[in-house]
């Protein structure tokens, strides 16, 4: 479950006592077996108990699988109670519902409930208006969910799954903007396949987008967590490489560079053997004033590390004299 | 008593009735239902009930079901040549599947609403069956 759908969930709970009477308001989230439950303070654990059980009962009665209870991971935001608490008996436990399933595409994603410690306590006003409630949750969720998507498609790239260039010039700006105010360091390091014309050449296009996905796969397990790795275009690969200092930038560069070089690309009966040439600029190392003088800083250091004989990694040291 | 083609005719008569009289019926139950749990749910709900009817009684899976409401596909309407016992059954697995999720999902504000409706058209079928 993202933030978004936990916002709607949320905003749920706090709006419904404004327009029903109910000791708690329950949303059932199958992915993950999660369980909001939005409940009156006093309300004792008998009726909390009953409420999972219910709601589970529901999903697996709507669902068609079986549900363990035990699995379900219940979270609880309190509210203020109405009554007394003093009056509220320990024994008390659920005595009618409403619950109703949230369904996303025809497709039951899990359910919402009102409960009550009383008998009878809703009718069929409360169910049609529940069941609106119920009706734009569930559209709220598809937006949320069709945003996401529309929102994956574009910022990743469709054949590596690495992050796109969009991507990473929105990234790099927002890095960029950060090291430049406060000065802390920042890495940029651009790595090219070489040769790599000659693979899809030889062994075709299909072959070529396999080695460019087991590339994409190799430096997206060479960085730390907080490092970006995104498809710069073609057989170029671009890596925002946040507070890591030369030295560190050119050991992960390094590592890179032979992990590639030891590694057999499939090439249909045969394995192929390649290599990669990286470029690396740092912040303040290279006194770039913006992001785009860091990106050609690197893009320098590639040109060299090319000219250089491939197969190596270069450091910015100057721009070419023309 | 009645010849075979006399009979043949008199229980094809009485297919068609009991199969039209729950077809009504589920669409008068769909009205019903809709106005108070929406249409999106109420479809998933009448398909729940036709899959899990439809592995005993086949014919049942010619029923459409959409938002829009609940339907017969015109070309598949062998449920009619099957014997009124056996629509009244199959029928009968579909609205008890229906009250039992509807009384799962709000014990007794749906079921409330449409057992008046319901209770006399399965008598009406029933006294079909037995007057054949």
């Amino acid at each position: 479950m993202n933030f978004d759908t936990k916002g709607i969930i949320e905003s749920a709970g706090i709006n419904l006592p404004n327009l029903f009477n109910f000791s708690s308001f329950g949303v059932l989230w199958k992915e993950g077996l999660v369980l909001y439950l939005y409940q009156e303070e006093s309300i004792p654990p008998p009726f909390t108990k009953k409420v999972v059980e219910n709601m589970v009962k529901v999903l697996s009665t709507l669902g068609g699988e079986p549900i363990d209870v035990n699995q379900v991971n219940l979270q609880i935001e309190k509210r203020q109670s109405k009554l007394d608490p003093m009056t509220i008996s320990p024994q008390t436990t659920l005595k009618s519902h409403l619950t109703l399933p949230l369904a996303v595409e025809g497709e039951i994603v899990g359910c919402i409930s009102l409960n009550s410690d009383q008998p009878n306590a809703f009718d069929v006003q409360d169910l049609q208006f529940f069941s609106v409630i119920g009706y734009q949750i569930s559209a709220t969720l598809k937006h949320c969910q069709r945003f996401s998507s529309i929102k994956t498609i574009a910022i990743y790239d469709t054949l590596t799954n690495l992050h796109n260039r969009r991507y990473f010039e929105e990234r790099l700006g927002a890095e960029a903007q950060k090291s430049f105010f406060s000065g802390t360091t920042l890495s940029l390091m651009m790595v090219d396949l070489d040769h790599f014309k000659k693979v899809n050449d030889t062994f075709g296009h299909p072959v070529g987008d396999k080695v460019l996905c087991h590339i994409a796969s190799l430096l997206k397990n060479s960085v730390r967590r907080d490092d970006t790795v995104a498809r710069y275009g073609g057989e170029e690969f671009v890596l925002i490489l946040p507070g890591a200092n030369l030295e560190v930038t050119s050991r992960i560069a390094e590592r890179i560079r032979e992990l590639v070089e030891r590694t057999p690309f499939e090439g249909g009966q045969n394995r192929l053997n390649l290599t990669v040439s990286i470029g690396i600029s740092n912040f303040p190392t290279h006194r770039a004033r913006s992001k785009e003088e860091l990106v050609k800083m690197a893009d320098v250091a590639l040109y060299n590390a090319k000219k250089g004989g491939r197969n190596r990694v270069c450091v910015f040291t100057g721009y070419p004299v023309e | 008593m009645a010849s075979p083609v006399k009979e043949s005719k008199e229980g094809r008569l009485s297919s068609d009735l009991v199969f039209d009289l729950y077809l009504n019926l589920l669409t008068e139950i769909w009205e019903i239902a809709s106005a108070l749990i929406g249409e999106a749910i109420l479809a998933l709900l009448f398909l729940s009930a036709i899959q899990k009817n439809g592995e005993k009684h086949p014919f049942l899976l010619s029923l459409k079901v959409s938002e829009e409401g609940i339907g017969l596909d015109k070309e598949k309407e062998e449920g009619k040549r099957l014997s009124p016992e056996e629509i009244h059954k199959a029928f009968q697995g579909v609205i008890n599947h229906l009250t039992h999720l509807f009384s799962t999902l709000s014990e007794g504000v749906i079921n409330k609403e449409l057992f008046p409706k319901v209770f006399p058209r399965i008598k009406e079928a029933e006294r079909i069956i037995s007057s054949r």
